[in-house]
């Protein structure tokens, strides 16, 4: 009788390892032929949610004109979108996921920080990711799986310190940044770029990521009446900086990077207090370029609503994706890696040449807020 | 001079909102012994009613904060419904309950709204009052006052009405209220009631202040349940104190001690609470877990 049973079972267990998934050998022949599995994470909720929205929505366009042309050789791409909150831990956790399922290759996430804890897991998967974050610290990793679609604070800051010193002849400069991932590469990033040109900042406030009350911090920078309140924080907290600034008084131009650009900022400042803020980006409106225009004019078709640089990232992120799957006749790993190094691209953001630490971009570009909207500083 | 006074007005404006929170809270935490953790995401349904009605029906800042507050006050008829049942018998059941409301209010606000949230534009118009150099934003004096007014109401209704009169003594001892013939379960859902209604409220004055989205229960749930606890959770005065004193610690760490601010926050609060566990006001009284 027990020996039936045990037969019973070692036969269903021999039937089950028989259905179990297919081991490396037979799973590459798999892949050579299905669908290639790309991971889009972003956050879908959470604060910075409408980032991660458009970062989406631009990686889908890029996927869905792909696939509706044929594929990457034939085959279509799949893409699975996860949903990171923002947040550092749920990242870590999507990583093993989209690690242990296979996915070759993942576009995202907007959020340095969150891509800063993905990183690793990643790297040991041997998973390409093309990010849109764009701390000096993603570069600083060094890894041969991470790319950025964008530049680092870096560039978008000396651009900003070359137009606001040099240009501008403005020396009377104060910084309110945030102690986030984000906001702490701007700090970094800004202050080295007026050391370089032996600026000293009048005040060097740092908040919170969750302060909602900049009052202490804007009331000491106000007694220095600085001509340029630099802001390094996200989108909805430099708005809010923007509008208790001016409720204080203080009349000095905003500046900042690609989050000050944004009308999230615009509409939580208010337009007329946001209204002649700079912006470094490398990305300034839908109409600067005939391949931008056009760009937008599909995604407002798609999507019915204005493009915008996150957009216009996240698909260009996707396209050189594309292009480096269709390199490799979508193999991952190792392989795909070196293909997006490779790529030299005319993208909607600039010209793509990936150096050895994965920055794809070294430049930005000026522009002012006007009614909410970006224009560059040239036609203003 | 200039900066502290700043500061100061910082810290009140936000204080008073924490406030409103601290007291939806404690009157949940006063009749019934709960703390309700779906506090926090009636706050932020408060904000998202009052500033839909306010920007998309074109009503009246007022008004929109009045259907706020009725929208709120059904749903907290709503959990206490459901919570009903579990009263007296299993506390551990109904305290995740509440958890488990707030989740799901969270992602009714994303199904609704979207997930991306709005800025909502002042409804004062009018510039920040200068007082040789101090500005006072009106609309922070219009938040003051909305709270201080809600706040007398409040205490109003608890002490000079029949109802409030039976709230309080279903604090105090719900088996003699009971026995005396007040109906326990209708002075809970009161009391659910108009906690939601305050974190309405609050709700409804913090959105022109800040950014409203589906997230933004969490922080302002965690700053007034920390002021509640400052100021003797469950008693009135003390969720108005800890509130105000919250805000202003929150205000002068972030001044002082820049990135550490937060920590410096909570390592205050922490050492008050443990000098004083029961709040600055509290009173034992109410413990029917």
């Amino acid at each position: 009788m027990h020996f039936t049973r045990f037969s019973i079972a070692a036969a269903a267990l021999i039937a089950l390892a028989a259905c179990a998934p297919p081991g490396p050998s037979t799973g590459s022949e798999a892949n050579a032929t299905g669908p290639i599995k790309i991971a889009n994470v972003n956050a879908q909720s959470g604060q910075l949610s409408s980032l991660g929205q458009w970062e989406h929505k631009g990686v889908k366009l890029a996927i869905e004109e792909v696939n509706k042309a044929g594929g990457v050789n034939g085959r279509q791409i799949k893409l699975d979108l996860f949903d990171s909150q923002g947040d550092p831990t749920v990242g870590t956790n999507v990583a093993r996921k989209i690690a242990a399922e296979g996915y070759i290759a993942m576009l995202g996430t907007a959020e340095s920080a969150v891509t800063l804890a993905m990183a690793p897991i990643l790297k040991d998967a041997k998973i390409p990711n093309i990010t849109s974050g764009q701390s000096p610290k993603l570069a600083e990793l060094k890894s041969p799986f991470l790319f950025l679609n964008a530049p680092t604070s870096v560039t978008f800051d000396e651009t900003l310190a070359k137009y606001l010193v040099d240009d501008k002849g403005h020396k009377k400069i104060a910084l309110i940044s945030n102690n986030g991932a984000y906001g702490s590469g701007e700090h970094d990033a800004f202050l080295a770029s007026l050391k370089s040109r032996n600026v000293t900042p009048l005040a060097d406030e740092v908040v919170t990521p969750d302060q909602k009350d900049f009052n202490a911090n804007l009331a000491k920078i106000r007694e220095q009446d600085p001509e340029v309140l630099f802001i390094g924080a996200e989108e909805v907290q430099s708005g809010l900086i923007a509008k208790q600034a001016r409720e204080l008084g203080i009349k000095a131009v905003f500046a900042g990077g690609a989050p000050v650009g944004t009308d999230v900022y615009a509409t939580t400042a208010g337009l007329e207090n946001a209204e002649g803020t700079v912006v470094s980006s490398p990305y300034l409106s839908n109409e600067a370029s005939p391949e931008i225009k056009e760009f937008a004019a599909k995604y407002k078709a798609a999507y019915n609503e204005e493009a915008r640089m996150h957009v216009a990232k996240a698909y260009d992120g996707a396209s050189i994706m594309i292009e480096a799957l269709k390199q490799t006749n979508g193999e991952g790993g190792q392989k795909l890696a070196d293909a997006i190094r490779g790529v030299k691209r005319a993208g909607l953001l600039g010209t793509y040449n990936y150096d050895a630490n994965g920055v794809g971009i070294h430049e930005t570009k000026i522009g002012l807020v006007k009614d909410g909207k970006v224009v560059p500083e040239a036609a203003s | 001079m200039q900066v502290f006074l700043q500061t100061l007005i910082g810290g009140v404006t936000f204080g008073a909102v924490y406030a409103l929170v601290a007291m939806g809270f404690s009157i949940v935490y006063r009749t019934m012994g709960l703390v309700n953790f779906a506090h926090g995401s009636v706050v932020m349904i408060g904000a998202y009613a009052a500033s839909t009605f306010y920007m998309a029906s074109k009503l009246p800042f007022a008004v929109a904060i009045i259907v706020a507050i009725v929208v709120t006050a059904l749903i907290g008829l709503v959990i206490e419904r459901f919570l009903r049942p579990l009263e007296n018998k299993d506390f551990t059941l109904m305290l995740i309950g509440t958890i488990g409301f707030g989740a799901v209010l969270e992602a009714g606000a994303v199904l609704v709204w979207g997930a991306t949230g709005h800025a909502v534009p002042s409804p004062v118009a009018t510039g920040p009052i200068d007082l040789a150099g101090i500005r006072i934003p009106t609309y922070s004096l219009l938040v003051i006052a909305v709270a201080a007014a809600a706040t007398g109401l409040l205490a109003l209704f608890l002490q000079r009405t029949k109802r409030g009169a039976a709230m309080q003594a279903v604090a105090m001892d719900h088996q003699a209220a009971t026995a005396v013939g007040i109906h326990v379960g209708r002075s809970n859902a009161m009391a659910f009631a108009i906690g939601a209604g305050l974190a309405a409220l609050a709700g409804s004055l913090v959105g022109p202040m800040l950014y409203v989205n589906p997230t933004m229960g969490g922080t302002l749930g965690i700053k007034g349940f920390a002021a509640a606890m400052l100021g003797g959770f469950g008693s009135m005065p003390g969720a108005i104190v800890g509130g105000l004193v919250f805000g202003l610690l929150d205000s002068f760490a972030a001044g002082n001690f820049q990135e550490y601010s937060e920590l410096v926050t909570f390592l205050v609060f922490a050492v008050i609470v443990m000098i004083r566990p029961t709040g600055i006001f509290g009173e034992a009284t109410v413990n029917r877990a």
